[in-house]
């Protein structure tokens, strides 16, 4: 396109904001287009048209779905409250144990064989199990816990020994105390890498929701209602399931870039 | 506390698998309060080591440092120091940055952002007090450096190359502030360098090092008043006079010259 003739500015914010956001609207339209004739080419249930999903995401929120008569945003809120439940209790054992891990060799050396046999483990793979175990409540909890534990704790570890000796040193001849270098030194200067390792784990956490919720076979969750609609044939209603993660998933993981920019921003550091 | 610093048979030694390296060797040195002191050598020659032990980050291998009769053991506030990379907490502001001596003291809040003020304020730093560090020139950080420790009022700074990373003109405009600062104070400074410049435009004695394993060569006395001017012929030959002191200590025994940075 002929930009030059629509007096585009390169060095206008607006212009680049503008510009940007009419190629993301053409991008979706072009989607949305695929998919429609890729609906009507295959003329498959299981492959609903835009305007059927539509149809049925404003049903869905408005009187809920047949099988549990919970509305999209009950459904939306379970999944959203297990995320963050999961999230959480990442962060409370993730942070304080990256920290003890970065500081001491000793720990490090002593827990990483542990650790390194349960990092490749898919986290999903312990859904059978906790469900199991701890119920439909805490089990799609403790598979995002699992997801978000190890990027977490990976990145905090590696932030501490980032730490600059000189930081410490220069506390410690200001009069800190051991505690008081931990406190308003480590835990400080660690900030940036726990919330990279936060900002990965949302994206891995966030898949973990779903497909554990996928396993349970009821409680409610954005995962349990694909699941359920499926077996049961809904196909539209799948579809809505899938795009709500989608939101969901866009929106957590770019709240978490966000925060990510800002305070490294604040902090200076690259 | 007085800031009379007594060093005395100071030794480093560092032991690897391999091999045992010396990098001092007894080491003794009275410094009087108030007074200004550098250390110049050869580079690699532990002059860094020396500072490091007597701000008690680095244990000696033998030997005492005492600040006013005292021994020193570990790292304290009676001992501030100034790092060459600033060393500053980027997560704080300026402000804060200062304040941080006094926070671990448990100041109270008001009494340690009055006393911060005032030293942000002498050292030209009025109106930065909110900026961030990275939002700072390089002098501007040793500036806050030096408030940092200053504002616990300790009897001794040691300063570790605190201008080697700035300019040729922001290191000559920092020289001449140091030497105000500490003018209004009876604060003894030790002060590690490369140039024989800056140790001659300050100090009130300059401590000579030999190559490893470092040892005194020579103290000098500069008796001269300040401001020192840099192009007089007094000031030309005592530069000229240690610079090849340095250059003959660079000189290896295999008649090979050693790095000169």
């Amino acid at each position: 396109m002929d930009l030059e003739r629509l007096n585009y500015d390169e060095n206008n914010r607006h212009h680049r904001f503008i510009r940007k956001l009419a190629i993301s609207v053409v991008s979706l339209v072009v989607f949305f287009l695929i998919w429609w004739n890729l609906s009507l080419i295959l003329n498959n249930p299981a492959v609903p048209t835009p305007g059927e999903t539509w149809d049925a995401m404003r049903y869905l929120f408005e009187k809920g779905d047949l099988v549990s008569g919970m509305t999209m945003w009950s459904h939306m809120s379970i999944s959203l409250q297990r995320f963050i439940a999961g999230l959480l209790l990442a962060l409370a054992v993730a942070v304080p144990m990256g920290l003890l891990l970065g500081y001491s060799n000793t720990l490090n050396e002593f827990s990483s064989p542990t650790l390194e046999i349960l990092r490749p483990i898919a986290p999903i793979a312990w859904a059978p199990i906790f469900l199991f175990t701890v119920g439909y409540v805490w089990g799609p909890i403790l598979v995002v816990f699992v997801g978000i534990f190890f990027p977490m704790l990976t990145n905090t570890i590696f932030g501490v020994k980032k730490i600059e000796p000189n930081w410490m040193d220069a506390a410690k001849t200001l009069g800190a105390n051991k505690k008081q270098v931990f406190t308003k030194v480590m835990l400080p200067a660690s900030v940036p890498y726990v919330m990279n390792g936060l900002r990965i784990g949302m994206g891995v956490g966030w898949m973990c929701i779903v497909a554990s919720e996928l396993y349970a076979s009821y409680g409610g969750g954005v995962g349990y209602f694909v699941s359920i609609q499926a077996q049961l044939g809904y196909w539209p209603n799948v579809f809505v399931g899938i795009i709500l993660i989608a939101i969901l998933g866009i929106l957590t993981t770019g709240l978490s870039d966000y925060a990510y920019r800002k305070i490294v921003k604040r902090m200076g550091i690259e | 506390m007085s800031g009379n610093i007594s060093i005395a048979n100071l030794s480093k030694t560092y032991k690897t698998d391999e091999k045992e390296t010396v990098a001092l060797w007894d080491f003794t040195l009275y410094i009087e309060e108030g007074e200004l002191v550098t250390i110049v050598g050869p580079s690699g020659c532990g002059k860094t080591t020396i500072l490091r032990m007597i701000g008690g980050l680095t244990e000696p291998t033998s030997g005492t440092v005492a600040l006013g009769g005292k021994i020193c053991q570990g790292p304290g506030p009676d001992r501030g120091m100034v790092f060459q990379d600033f060393a500053l907490f980027p997560w704080r502001s300026v402000r804060k940055n200062v304040e941080f001596g006094l926070e671990v003291a448990g100041v109270p809040k008001a009494e340690r952002r009055e006393r911060a003020e005032r030293y942000i304020k002498s050292v030209g730093l009025e109106g930065f007090e909110n900026a961030m560090v990275h939002e700072l020139s390089g002098g501007m950080k040793q500036r806050v450096g030096i408030a940092r420790a200053l504002v616990t009022k300790p009897n001794v700074i040691l300063m570790d190359e605190p201008f080697g990373a700035l300019d040729a003109q922001t290191r000559n405009i920092m020289q001449t502030e140091l030497l105000r600062i500490t003018e209004k104070t009876d604060t003894t400074v030790i002060f590690v360098t490369h140039s024989v410049d800056e140790a001659v435009y300050i100090s009130d004695r300059i401590v000579v090092l030999t190559k490893r394993p470092a040892s005194i060569k020579e103290v000098i006395d500069i008796p001269w008043p300040h401001p020192r001017d840099r192009s007089s012929p007094e000031f030309t030959a005592l530069r000229r006079r240690i610079l090849k002191m340095l250059e003959s200590e660079n000189i290896q025994p295999d008649g090979k010259e050693g790095s000169i940075a």
